[in-house]
């Protein structure tokens, strides 16, 4: 896997999905949140062809313990983006009741 | 330019003028000279002795990690030393700038400090004893013990341990040289939206402050990859999971930590530093930014953090009760368990810092329970520590009572965290000084753990014994000016004096500063007696020559080799039979031990490349704080360069033959039969050798290795 191509396919896809998010951003292709949806999914699929293609990660046996540790970021990953989140909304509920550009 | 700069800049030099030599200070410009001579002098002793080339081949460019431990504490030591100077200039101005009629000087209207020189004091003094004082000397810590703890070589990645560690030196050299050349950031430790925005802090101080954290956040980073691969790696045969040592495990729990919670900090401080640098609008009240999401974001790594630090202090504690104790630790799989348990819970916690934010009753009331629940393993340590005691042989030495003394302030501590843990406290006492003894007194029990571990393990590092009188002086001494500074300001908190103040309204309190005055004053005759400490123990160290086990009671592997431990930790690995493996041997009689046979081991050549990768991130730092473009761009493209001729040339290592090897295990046990005062030693550098023992006349440097790859131990 740690080949030129797997390289280059990681880095190409990584780099794609960066211009693309850019560029809808740049030109306001869609409303405030439709945008922020699409930009997270870029970035979550740039992720993971980031952790595939460049950091060699799967689930294959010599790579049990990063198989281990991805599995414990996925709680910790909920936890802190499912708290902020959290936080923040009931922040805004309680200090700011009509934020323009937010819904 | 991407943003608007106030004051001057031109190409070749950034914002550095001449005028940012702040040599019209009257605490600096004296400061700065004593400095100068200082290094001067030091420069020439080191040329006169000719000790250059040593401390080029054993140190700067080593890569054992016992080495690179001790260089860590060493760090850790001085800096702790600059934040305790800082503690002290915190300490006096606000007892003498109390009250209307209070006198000033150098500028001041009230005590000898301006508000914006005050606010980088305690800014700095923050900053350094958290990242650069406690986590150091943590990590130097584990460095040393977790390898031999569990009967390893080395840490897993020798070259990377080199790293971690000069990257942190450079963080430590980039605050130390922002006391001559510009400011320091004025807005606290953890940073305030939008203080430390462009336009409201437009010098260089908070630009030295985002860099500074960088470099440590790279630093400890990369010191907690290595730890984590170490322990599930390296481990000896028979070293099962639940044979571990204790501190191993809280290391392992607090790397886990540390290698998920630092990318937070690495990311806040990132976008800090897009807003001052680029001008875009993360943190501003404006243009869709949010202040409050830095301070969520920085706690999101902030709490975690103090659990980095606290988990490592507890593992010292659990190693150094039995021992003492003459006893097993009490309740081993309940103090594992409650280690993750602290460690997974401090993900839930973060908004306690700004319960005040007005995120509502459901959202604190969620964050408090969570806090509460730390109380709850912490507790089980609490009474396995206290259960480990009971019934024990107990021997009040030095690092026991510095112990005890960990475990009476994190009473303390952990009672006042509680409180604050009640929302409504919290609204009460939210930004008071009564927040400021509490978490005094919780960064106290590492203070105390460490201490307490520099006497437990100093005689297994070098290879004797620190003076007990004299730790118990310093232990004493520490503890009246522990009380003497927190107990009044707990008070002080109740009443309702804010923290940072630089000038303090009201009178009446101004016997409790003077008591918290006095409380530094006896602080300060602690810091003396530990140079004592050192002078009398380094001028006693014949007498005080150890053994392998130490104190007679030790439990866990590292008692087992040599002490001072030789730079290839065991001659021959161990086999491990039980959870504390030397109390196991010493009862079957198995102690003392010679392997009759030695093999070839297979050893990481030293390597001067950390130590140039190291310089290079002080210099990135340095040029991006002063908008250096050039040399930033250079000091990059060089760090980049470095990395990939290191990977490509990677390191073949050298090989100590078993033959070799039997010869200097010989060495070593004849100097252990001369330990009854036969043992001659001259000067300082010589016992420096005699400390990382049997120290090769010349470690292969890497690149030129003659001997080929062998096969691996």
């Amino acid at each position: 896997m740690s080949s030129v191509r797997g390289y280059l396919s990681g880095f190409l896809i990584s780099g794609l999905l960066m211009l693309a998010a850019t560029y809808m951003a740049a030109t306001h292709a869609f409303p405030p949140f439709g945008l922020l949806m699409v930009i997270t999914v870029c970035a979550a699929i740039a992720t993971i062809a980031q952790t595939y293609f460049l950091l060699h990660i799967d689930t294959a046996e010599h790579n049990i313990w990063n198989t281990v540790s991805l599995v414990l970021f996925i709680p910790l990953f909920v936890l802190t983006i499912g708290l902020t989140w959290w936080m923040f909304s009931q922040l805004y509920l309680h200090t700011m009741p009509a934020m323009a550009g937010m819904h | 330019m991407l943003v608007q700069l106030p004051g001057g800049w031109n190409p070749l030099l950034g914002r550095l003028a001449l005028d940012q030599i702040p040599y019209d200070n009257p605490i600096l410009a004296p400061l700065f000279v004593a400095v100068v001579i200082g290094t001067l002098v030091m420069l020439g002793l080191i040329t006169y002795y000719r000790k250059w080339g040593y401390l080029w081949k054993e140190w700067l460019t080593t890569v054992d990690h016992k080495k690179l431990g001790v260089m860590y504490i060493i760090i850790g030591l001085v800096m702790l030393f600059r934040g305790f100077i800082d503690g002290l200039m915190i300490r006096t101005q606000q007892v003498w700038a109390n009250g209307p009629h209070s006198s000033g000087v150098f500028g001041a209207v009230h005590g000898y400090l301006t508000p914006f020189h005050f606010g980088q004091v305690y800014s700095a003094h923050g900053l350094i004893m958290i990242l650069l004082a406690a986590t150091p000397l943590l990590v130097g810590f584990m460095n040393i013990i977790v390898p031999i703890q569990i009967g390893a070589r080395d840490m897993a990645y020798p070259y990377l341990n080199a790293l971690g560690l000069w990257i942190t030196a450079a963080a430590a050299v980039l605050i130390m040289i922002s006391l001559f050349v510009g400011d320091f950031a004025h807005n606290g430790w953890f940073g305030y939206a939008p203080i430390f925005e462009l336009q409201y802090s437009p010098g260089v101080g908070v630009d030295y402050w985002i860099w500074t954290l960088q470099l440590t956040a790279l630093g400890t980073t990369l010191g907690g990859i290595n730890l984590l691969v170490t322990i599930i790696k390296m481990r000896a045969p028979g070293m099962t999971w639940f044979r571990l040592p204790i501190f191993v495990w809280t290391s392992l729990s607090a790397n886990i930590i540390a290698l998920t919670s630092f990318p937070a900090l690495q990311v806040a401080l990132g976008l800090v530093a897009a807003d001052r640098y680029f001008g875009s609008h993360f943190f501003t009240a404006g243009f869709g930014g949010n202040l409050m999401l830095y301070t969520n974001l920085f706690w999101l790594w902030g709490h975690p953090e103090v659990y980095f630090v606290i988990l490592p202090a507890f593992g010292m504690m659990s190693e150094i009760f039995p021992t003492f104790s003459e006893k097993p630790l009490f309740g081993y799989v309940t103090m594992v368990a409650a280690s993750f348990a602290i460690a997974g819970v401090s993900w839930m916690v973060w908004l306690h810092h700004f319960f005040t934010m007005g995120a509502g009753p459901q959202v604190n009331s969620f964050f408090s329970v969570a806090t509460m629940l730390v109380g709850i393993p912490t507790g089980v340590k609490v009474f396995n520590w206290a259960f480990t005691m009971y019934r024990g042989r107990i021997t009040y030495s030095a690092a026991m009572l510095w112990a005890i003394g960990a475990l009476f302030m994190l009473l303390v501590g952990g009672m006042t965290g509680m409180m604050l843990a009640v929302p409504a406290i919290n609204y009460m006492v939210h930004n008071s000084v009564f927040v400021i003894a509490h978490f005094h007194s919780m960064l106290l029990v590492i203070v105390y753990a460490i201490f307490g571990s520099v006497i437990f393990w100093f005689p297994k590092v070098f290879g004797f014994r620190l003076d007990e009188h004299w730790a118990k002086v310093m232990f004493w001494l520490f503890t009246a000016g522990s009380m003497l500074v927190f107990v009044p300001m707990y008070m002080l908190g109740f009443m309702g004096m804010t923290r940072r103040l630089d000038y303090v309204f009201n009178p009446a309190w101004h016997p409790y500063l003077a008591v918290m005055e006095a409380g530094i004053a006896v602080y300060c005759l602690s810091v003396l007696s530990f140079v004592m400490l050192l002078y009398v123990s380094i001028r006693d160290r014949v007498k005080n020559r150890a053994e392998a086990d130490a104190w007679g009671s030790s439990r866990s592997l590292e008692w087992l080799t040599h002490s001072p431990v030789p730079f290839y930790n065991f001659a021959v690995t161990p086999h491990v039979n039980a959870r504390d493996e030397v109390a196991w041997r010493r009862e079957h009689g198995l102690d003392g031990r010679q392997p009759d046979r030695y093999v070839d081991i297979h050893m990481p050549s030293n390597t001067g490349m950390a130590l140039y990768i190291g310089a290079l991130t002080f210099v990135l730092g340095f040029a991006l704080t002063w908008r250096i473009w050039w040399l930033s761009l250079l000091a990059l493209v060089a760090i980049i360069l470095l990395m990939v001729i290191r990977s490509f040339r990677g390191d073949d290592g050298y090989t100590i033959t078993g033959a070799e090897l039997e010869r200097m295990e010989k060495d070593a046990l004849r100097n252990r039969t001369r330990a009854d005062g036969k043992y001659v030693t001259d000067g300082l550098g010589q016992l420096a050798g005699a400390a990382m023992a049997y120290s090769r006349n010349s470690p292969p440097m890497g690149g030129n290795s003659s001997s080929g790859s062998q096969s691996g131990i």
